[in-house]
């Protein structure tokens, strides 16, 4: 276990960071708009809606990533119509098929974690936003989707964590990402414990980071739930300006 | 040529994969239960020294817990089997052997499992713990049971009733993260698959059949978790208003 | 050493100078008490005055700093630890004195998943090592002589809370114990709930049961029990027959408290 060794594999792995974080940060916020998408079909009242979004969640959920990816990748490749229609340029790159699986997935599992932010928004909040002449969308997006947010933050920073693992699946369809290229090293050098101690620590450097980022967007969102501090200026001091 | 269809590809006559899938999919459920047992073992272990372990103790299970909660499974399943190989060879060379020793996948892979699902264990056991009335605790303490006793006939069985939701989504991890394991060669559900799309040239009919089944796997065991649950739950769960 | 007279009965229990300490806090400084047999010894207090924390140190519950208990003429052996917190010397005669005791909890504490039953056979099969029929016929007794006979199949989540208290009376009494502590029975219950639970305590009291009651009603201590001991931030204030203490004597703060 030499240092020099190390090294060699920290410049041989780090290469691979872009490229995980693009696939998590990519499919995360394209999976944000089903999941807001499905959420508000399940929300809708609309029941055809309701359980196509059910169904979807069902099969995303119920099925391995890994699975899904084949699908996407391989499979869709086995029938012609696919291969020569407009998607083929996508669906033949194993970076968009990593991309639209991911998104896909996780879509499923937010959509759930949306849906109970949304319902833990109190009905007394929303009468009384109806009180003063909200409603529609002016009531989503100046109460609801605030308060909604603001809840489901903390399991979102979760799925977050879950998806930058998830992004190692990649390198099954050969997308030479942080695990990728730690396969590649294992068989080009054999030194297994090495190399695994290296990946392992770049994902938990990757998500320790993500962790307390998350964090710290849960304390700026949440002033409400912090304890006053004395001699604190309040928002409400700027709107009001100089109480002296 | 006219190509076979989904159910003609799936069937279990000469040159049907059904059977094929099936063994496939009872494969994936020895990985998963076995991954799940090796996890719960490893789960009860580091649960015990984060609630009653001293400092040392506390400090491995804890970074036990984090370390696999921030790594992808998939590097610890090639840890275990690259790496399982090489110990084993190195052992055997110990002996005298001088070949190369492969550890098999299935050990390698169920292994990585239930070391990566024994960090979510951890947390479900030492959750369920916590739920547990400390009253009950000490009323078997007030009676004069001995600790195993006491362990044995009222704190496991209530950390069981309190720990089964969330095992039940444990199980769930695990039957999905087995398809992880087809990486070692082991012939489970997706491996079959992969093989059968391989030889037929028709790779969705494949991963659509290993998809159904283990969406079936999946809703099946998912249902008979919430049947135990609702077993289970009498006498924890407050009485129906 | 009480002050009492001894009128030849066997003490139940004993305890001698007994002090216990968390951390700085000293909760009993110096607390002496005997019951003989069959007596029914009723400790009040404000809360903090340490009267659940002397109950609990009878079982070991709560280690004593220092003192001594005995209970049935056998003293439980204490050392000081490595930390210098004491310990029971002998976990073996702590669990077997502690099979001997019976003791209601303030929140019943009956183990949640067992019916009612299974609670009341539990120590008596598992820790007694006694014959499972002779236990579960001695618990359907026990079970009828608390009222609850018909809720035996039941869970104790599914039982009024006067109900869980008479169950975890009756799974105190299949113990056979030699000397029953409760730690303020009926402060948990609701109000119309109190009177059931106090019926089963007199008719204890009346069969001549050694018992120790930590409880705020005065009326119990009053009526039912031989003795009333007042306990006051960790030492023992005023201690005497019933009629003599809620007569006028006792200390002032004796009277203010049954004054409320």
């Amino acid at each position: 276990m030499s240092l020099d060794f190390f090294i060699e594999a920290l410049q041989r792995l780090l290469p691979g960071v872009p490229l995980t974080l693009t696939l998590a940060f990519l499919s995360t916020g394209i999976g944000a708009v089903f999941a807001f998408a499905l959420a508000g079909m399940r929300l809708s009242g609309i029941l055809p809606l309701d359980w196509l979004a059910r169904g979807y969640v069902f099969v995303f959920r119920g099925t391995p990533l890994l699975v899904q990816i084949f699908i996407i990748y391989y499979g869709l490749s086995q029938f012609p119509e696919v291969r020569h229609s407009f998607a083929w340029p996508i669906l033949r790159e194993p970076f968009w098929c990593a991309i639209i699986a991911l998104s896909l997935n996780t879509g499923a599992y937010a959509s759930e974690v949306v849906r109970g932010g949304l319902l833990s928004v109190p009905q007394g909040q929303l009468e009384a936003a109806r009180a003063c002449g909200m409603s529609g969308l002016l009531l989503f997006r100046r109460i609801v989707l605030p308060l909604a947010i603001r809840q489901a933050l903390p399991a979102y920073g979760t799925e977050l964590i879950l998806m930058v693992k998830a992004t190692s699946l990649a390198s099954i369809i050969t997308l030479m990402e942080i695990t990728g290229l730690a396969a590649k090293m294992i068989s080009d050098t054999y030194r297994v414990i090495e190399v695994f101690v290296v990946a392992g620590a770049i994902y938990l450097v990757i998500n320790f980071v993500l962790t307390r980022i998350i964090l710290l967007a849960e304390h700026w969102l949440t002033p409400h739930l912090r304890a006053r501090p004395d001699g604190v200026v309040l928002p409400s001091d700027a709107l009001i300006g100089d109480r002296a | 040529m006219n190509q076979p269809g989904f159910f003609e590809l799936m069937s279990f006559g000469p040159g049907g994969w059904g059977a094929a899938m099936l063994f496939g999919a009872l494969m994936t459920l020895a990985v998963a239960v076995c991954g799940f047992a090796i996890g719960a073992v490893f789960g009860a272990v580091a649960a015990l020294a984060k609630i009653a372990g001293n400092r040392l103790a506390r400090i491995v299970a804890d970074v036990y817990t984090t370390v696999l909660r921030g790594i992808p499974d998939l590097l610890v399943i090639y840890l275990f089997y690259f790496g399982g190989s090489s110990v084993l060879t190195a052992a055997g060379r110990l002996f005298g052997s001088e070949g190369f020793i492969g550890l098999p996948g299935f050990a390698a892979g169920a292994l990585a499992i239930g070391v990566v699902s024994g960090a979510q264990h951890t947390e479900v056991f030492r959750g369920a713990y916590r739920a547990v009335q400390p009253g009950e605790i000490e009323a078997a303490v007030a009676c004069g049971m001995r600790p195993l006793l006491r362990f044995r006939r009222i704190i496991a069985p209530l950390v069981l009733r309190h720990a089964l939701p969330g095992l039940g989504n444990v199980w769930q991890i695990v039957l999905k993260e087995s398809a992880l394991v087809s990486v070692t060669g082991t012939v489970e559900l997706l491996r079959q698959s992969q093989v059968g799309a391989g030889s037929t040239r028709e790779p969705f009919y494949f991963y659509a059949a290993a998809g159904l089944l283990y969406l079936a796997i999946t809703s099946i065991s998912g249902f008979g978790f919430r049947r135990a649950e609702m077993h289970y739950r009498r006498g924890v769960a407050r009485r129906p208003a | 050493m009480t002050g009492l007279p001894s009128t030849g009965t066997a003490a139940a229990v004993r305890l001698t100078d007994l002090h216990k300490r968390f951390g700085a806090l000293e909760v009993l400084k110096g607390i002496s008490l005997e019951a003989r047999e069959g007596e029914v010894v009723s400790i009040l207090g404000a809360s903090g005055s340490g009267k659940s924390t002397m109950l609990r140190c009878i079982n070991m519950l709560e280690v004593p700093t220092s003192g001594t208990v005995t209970v049935g003429g056998e003293t439980i052996a204490l050392v000081r630890g490595r930390n210098g917190e004491s310990r029971p010397a002998d976990r073996r005669q702590v669990d077997r004195i502690r099979s001997r005791v019976g003791m209601v909890f303030q929140s019943f504490n009956l183990w949640s998943h067992k019916t009612v039953l299974e609670n009341v056979v539990e120590a008596p099969i598992h820790v007694q090592g006694r014959p499972k029929r002779e236990c579960v016929e001695e618990a359907l007794g026990l079970l009828e002589k608390v009222g609850i006979a018909d809720k035996r199949d039941h869970y104790p989540a599914h039982l009024s809370g006067g109900q869980q208290q008479r169950a975890a009376i009756a799974r105190a009494l299949a113990q056979r114990p030699a000397l029953m502590l409760f730690d303020e029975p009926t402060s948990a219950l609701d109000p119309e709930l109190v009177g059931e639970v106090l019926r089963v305590m007199r008719g204890l009291a009346e069969e001549g049961r050694t018992m120790l009651v930590v409880t705020h009603e005065m009326g119990f201590a009053r009526d039912v029990s031989n003795r009333v001991v007042f306990l006051h931030q960790g030492l023992i204030e005023a201690e005497g027959a019933p009629d003599a203490l809620f007569g006028g004597g006792g200390s002032e703060r004796f009277q203010r408290f049954i004054a409320g």
